[in-house]
C-alpha cells in the first residue's frame, strides 16, 4: 500500500505542501489563475504548530476501514480500489458533516469546489492527488516537501527506514560509535532556542 | 459571551505590566486585534524564512536551501546556505542603518534650515554642544554667530553622506585601539550613503559570493549608522532643541489624560514632534482646547519620539512599541502623530474602532486612512498648530462610555545624556573607572531594543535589568527597553535598593537610578561616545573595557545594526530572538565565536534573561581578568 508518510521531526512550517495542494485542486493548476478563481481552492493538508513551535502536516490517512465512510449516511465517500484512496462524491455529500465527527484526525473541512456548479460546501478533503497518482505522478504535498517531511511510498518501506533511523539512534546514543542520520548542530541549536522562547511564554 | 477572566489570563502570558494587561483586557471586550492576535493567526512561521534559507531576490527565485542535510544545497544561481543567509542579513542590517541614517539626516537638514533662517520656530539651543561638534569638524567658532557656525556644520555633515571624502569625521571618536582594529580588518566606514548602496550591489546576484566578505561589509555598513548617521541624529538633535539633563517624568498607559485633550507622538523624529511641544504651549490653542471642554492638552510619547521628548522636555511616556494599538484602546486619544519607523500600519484599523485620528506627516511614511500633513521644517509651526487644532476638534467626538485609563502613572528620572552622566560624575569617568576598577561596579551593559511577541512584552528587558543590577553591573538603555523598565520602576534613584552593594552605595552617592535611559534608539550612538571617553581616559580599546549589550526583545532590522556597530566597535551583546541566521552552521558559528578573534567580541543568543545575564556576567568577568582588575 502506498501513502505519504510523514516524518515530523523534518516539518519546519514552511506550508509549501499547503500552496501545492490548493494548486492541484483548483480548476486551473497554476498559481497565477488559482487565485483569482471564483471557488477558490484551499488546502487539505494542514501544517498546524505544536508545542515548541514545531510543525506538524496532517491530512487524510485514507484509513481502512475509514471512520468517515462508515458513518456517512449518503454513501458520498467510497474507496479507489487502485490506490486505496477515499474518494469524495461531491454530487451525494450533502454536508451534514458526521464524517468530520467520527475522523480521527480532524482533516475533514467544508468547502466549495470547482466540480459542482452550485455553492453548496462539501466534505473537500485529501483525495491523495488521485489524478496525479493515475498519471504516475506522486502526491503534490509529497512532491513539494523539500525536506522530506513529506514523502510518497510503500508504507512497509518507509516505516522500515524510520525504524532503521530509530535503531540507528538508539545504538548510537549506546556509544557504540555508529554513524546516525542526525539532525544538524545548527538546527538543534535554533529548535533548542525557539523551546526556550516558547516555555518563556508559558505554552508547554 | 465574552469571557473577562480568560482574557485577563492570556494578558497576563502576554504583557508583564499591569496597566498594559488592563487595557489589554479592554481590548479584547472591544474586539480589537492586536500584534499579539496577528503573530497566533501567522503560526506556523515558514522555516526556511526563519532560518534566512530563503533568496527571493531574483526572478530565477524564490529559492531555498534544504537544512537537514538533503538537496537543495543551493539556489537556482549556485547560492549555498552560507551565502544566502550571509546576502539576506546584510540586507535585513542595511535596511535598519539605512533607517536610522536617513533620519539622521533630516535631523541634519532642519539643522541647515534654521541656520539659513528657512525654518519655522527653530532655534539652536544648545550652542556649547554646536562648537564641541565644529571644533571637531575644524570649523571656526570664535567671534562667529550661531547660525554661521550651525550652517558650516550642517554641510559639513551632509558631506558624510557622500562619497568624496572617504571617511566619517565621527568615527575619530572612536579611541586609537579600536579604530586601528577596523583599519586593519578594512570595515572603517567610508561614508553613511557609500556603505548602504554598496550593500545593495553586493547582495545583487554575481556581486559578492564570500559570505565572510559580505558580513564585513555588514560591520562596516553598521559602523557607518552607529559612528555615522545615528550619531547624527542624536548631535544634531541636541544642537536643536537642547542636550538632556536629569529630570524626574511621568510613564505608563496611566499618562493619557481623561480630561485633556490627548495627543499620542510615535515614531522616532523628534524635528515634528519637538515643534508640537512647543505649539502644544501656544495660549491660543489651550484656549480652543478649554472651550472645546478640555481642561488642557496632553501630550503623550511612544516609542523613540516619545524617548526623544521624554529626555529633553519630561513630556509623559505612554509606552513602547506594543503599547501603540493599547494607548488607542483606552479610547480617549484624539490624535496619534506618527512619523516614521515601527508604525504598526494596523494603527488605522484600531484607531477606527474609536474616534481616534491617525496624522501622518512624512512623504516617506504615508498610511491608506490616515490625515496627511506634510511636516516640512519651512512651515514647522504651522503645521503643528494645525495638528494640535485637528485633535482639539476631536475632543468632542469622545465617547466616555469607551474609555478606561489605568490609574496609576509610575515615576521615572530621564534625560542622561552622555554629557550629563560625565557631568554627574564631576566632569571626567575617573570616578566611575574607580568604582569598576575597586569592583564596587563590574562593568555595564547597554540594553536596547524593541519589542516581540515572541517574548512576553518587558520580560526579558526588566528581568535582565534587574539580573545585572543586582550583580553590581551598571545597565544603560535606550529605545522601547528603556522604556520597558520605566514602567517596572527602575528608572528611579530608588531602585538602587534592587542593586547589588556596590551599585547601589555609587548610586546613592550620585543620587542616580541604578538603570540609566540614555534616550532612542539612534541615542545608542550615546553609549559609543561613553564608552569610548572611557576607554581613552584608559588608553585602552572599547573591547578591552567590561561592557556588554543586550536586545532581549528586538524585532527591527535597525537592531541588527545597532547589536553589529556594538559586536564591530568590541563590546559582546547578547540577542534575545533568534536572528534569520541558523540556516548557515558557518555564518552562525562565525557570528557567535569567531568573531571573538577579530574584534574581541561576538554575538550570542540567549532568550532566558537569566541565563543571558550570566553570559553577560562571564564576559564582563573576561574582561576584567585581561585587564587586571
Amino acid at each position: 500500500m502506498k501513502t505519504v508518510f510523514v516524518q515530523p521531526e523534518l516539518c519546519i512550517g514552511c506550508r509549501h505542501c499547503e500552496v501545492a495542494c490548493a494548486i492541484e485542486h483548483a480548476e486551473n493548476k497554476n498559481i497565477f489563475a488559482a487565485v483569482s478563481e471564483e471557488k477558490r481552492s484551499q488546502p487539505r493538508i494542514y501544517v498546524e504548530t505544536g508545542i515548541h513551535y514545531l510543525t506538524f502536516p496532517n491530512r487524510c490517512r485514507h484509513c481502512d476501514p475509514a471512520p468517515c465512510m462508515q458513518v456517512c449516511p449518503t454513501e458520498a465517500l467510497a474507496r479507489d480500489a487502485g490506490t486505496g484512496s477515499v474518494l469524495v462524491h461531491y454530487n451525494r455529500c450533502i454536508g451534514c458533516a458526521v464524517c468530520a465527527m467520527a475522523c480521527p484526525f480532524g482533516i475533514i473541512q467544508f468547502n466549495c469546489v470547482h466540480q459542482l456548479d452550485t455553492d453548496r460546501e462539501v466534505n473537500a478533503k485529501c483525495d491523495n492527488c488521485i489524478g496525479r497518482q493515475n498519471a504516475g505522478m506522486i502526491p503534490a504535498c509529497a512532491e513539494a516537501c523539500k525536506t522530506g517531511a513529506l514523502v510518497f511510498g510503500d508504507a512497509d518501506d518507509l516505516i522500515r527506514s524510520s525504524r532503521k533511523d530509530f535503531t540507528l539512534r538508539l545504538i548510537t546514543t549506546a556509544e557504540t560509535g555508529v554513524e546516525a542520520q542526525k539532525m544538524p548542530a545548527n538546527i538543534r541549536a535554533y529548535r533548542a532556542i525557539m523551546a526556550e522562547l516558547a516555555e518563556l511564554q508559558g505554552e508547554t | 459571551m465574552y469571557d473577562s477572566s480568560a482574557g485577563k489570563k492570556i494578558a497576563e502570558t502576554r504583557a508583564l505590566d499591569k496597566n498594559d494587561q488592563e487595557i489589554m483586557v479592554k481590548s479584547m471586550e472591544d474586539g480589537i486585534e492586536t500584534v499579539w492576535d496577528r503573530f497566533a493567526c501567522q503560526q506556523p512561521q515558514c522555516g526556511f524564512g526563519q532560518l534566512g534559507i530563503c533568496c527571493n531576490r531574483c526572478a530565477m527565485g524564490p529559492c531555498r536551501t534544504e537544512p537537514f542535510g538533503k538537496k537543495p544545497t543551493r539556489g537556482t544561481c549556485g547560492a549555498d546556505a552560507d551565502l544566502i543567509v550571509a546576502r539576506n542579513l546584510l540586507d535585513d542590517l542595511t535596511t535598519g542603518a539605512a533607517a536610522h541614517s536617513d533620519h539622521g539626516r533630516e535631523v541634519v537638514e532642519a539643522m541647515l534650515a534654521t541656520a539659513e533662517g528657512r525654518a519655522q520656530g527653530y532655534q539652536i539651543l544648545d550652542e556649547g554642544k554646536l562648537k564641541v561638534v565644529a571644533t571637531e569638524y575644524g570649523i571656526k567658532t570664535t567671534g562667529r554667530k550661531k547660525e554661521e557656525i550651525a550652517g558650516e556644520l550642517a554641510r559639513a555633515l551632509l558631506e558624510e553622506f557622500g562619497t568624496l571624502k572617504n571617511r566619517i569625521q565621527l568615527t575619530e571618536r572612536a579611541p586609537q585601539k579600536t579604530k586601528d582594529a577596523w583599519k586593519k580588518l578594512g570595515i572603517m566606514p567610508r561614508s553613511v550613503d557609500r556603505e548602504v548602496v554598496e550593500a545593495m550591489h553586493r547582495i545583487q546576484m554575481g556581486v559578492d559570493s564570500d559570505y565572510t566578505n559580505i558580513l564585513l561589509h555588514a560591520m562596516r555598513t553598521a559602523l557607518s549608522d552607529g559612528w555615522g548617521g545615528s550619531m547624527m541624529g542624536t548631535d544634531c538633535s541636541d544642537i536643536l532643541f537642547g542636550t538632556p539633563t536629569p529630570l524626574k517624568a511621568w510613564i505608563n498607559l496611566a499618562t493619557i489624560s481623561r480630561d485633556k485633550v490627548n495627543i499620542v507622538l510615535h515614531g522616532h523624529n523628534p524635528v515634528l514632534s519637538d515643534m508640537i511641544v512647543k505649539a502644544s504651549e501656544d495660549p491660543g490653542l489651550v484656549k480652543r482646547a478649554k472651550d472645546a471642554g478640555a481642561k488642557g492638552i496632553n501630550l503623550a510619547g511612544m516609542c523613540c519620539t516619545g524617548n526623544e521628548l521624554l529626555m529633553r522636555h519630561g513630556i509623559p511616556l505612554a509606552g513602547s512599541f506594543f503599547d501603540q494599538e493599547l494607548v488607542i484602546a483606552t479610547g480617549a486619544v484624539e490624535a496619534m502623530v506618527i512619523d516614521y519607523q515601527c508604525i504598526f500600519p494596523a494603527v488605522i484599523q484600531t484607531a477606527g474602532c474609536y474616534h481616534t485620528k491617525v496624522v501622518t506627516t512624512s512623504r516617506k511614511a504615508k498610511i491608506p486612512g490616515s490625515i496627511f500633513k506634510e511636516f516640512r521644517p519651512e512651515t514647522g509651526l504651522d503645521t503643528a498648530k494645525e495638528i494640535i487644532g485637528l485633535a482639539i476638534d476631536n475632543f468632542a467626538n469622545r465617547n466616555p462610555g469607551r474609555v478606561r485609563i489605568p490609574d496609576k502613572p509610575m515615576q521615572l528620572m530621564s534625560g542622561f545624556s552622555e554629557e550629563a552622566i560625565r557631568k554627574a560624575l564631576g566632569g571626567t569617568y575617573k570616578p566611575l573607572i574607580d568604582a569598576i576598577v575597586a569592583g564596587k561596579i563590574k562593568g555595564a551593559v547597554g540594553i536596547v531594543g524593541c519589542n516581540n511577541p515572541k517574548i512576553k512584552q518587558d520580560y526579558g528587558h526588566v528581568t535582565l535589568a534587574k539580573e545585572l543590577i543586582r550583580r553590581d553591573i551598571l545597565v544603560v538603555e535606550t529605545g522601547c527597553a528603556a522604556i520597558a523598565c520605566g514602567k517596572a520602576g527602575l528608572l528611579v534613584p530608588e531602585a538602587a535598593d534592587m542593586a547589588g552593594p556596590g551599585l547601589k552605595s555609587v548610586c546613592n552617592a550620585l543620587g542616580i537610578p541604578p538603570v540609566l535611559h540614555m534616550g532612542s534608539c539612534v541615542d545608542c550612538s550615546r553609549i559609543l561616545v561613553l564608552a569610548a571617553n572611557i576607554a581613552k581616559e584608559l588608553n585602552v580599546g572599547i573591547s578591552d573595557l567590561p561592557l556588554g549589550g543586550a536586545a532581549p526583545e528586538w524585532y527591527s532590522q535597525k537592531a541588527i545594526s545597532i547589536g553589529t556597530y556594538f559586536v564591530a566597535s568590541g563590546v559582546y551583546t547578547v540577542l534575545g530572538i533568534p536572528p534569520k541566521i541558523f540556516g548557515s552552521a558557518n555564518v552562525t558559528n562565525l557570528l557567535a565565536a569567531q568573531l571573538t578573534g577579530i574584534v574581541n567580541a561576538s554575538f550570542a543568543v540567549e532568550p532566558d534573561p537569566v541565563k543571558a545575564a550570566d553570559l553577560l556576567e562571564a564576559e564582563i568577568n573576561r574582561k576584567r581578568k585581561a585587564l587586571g582588575i
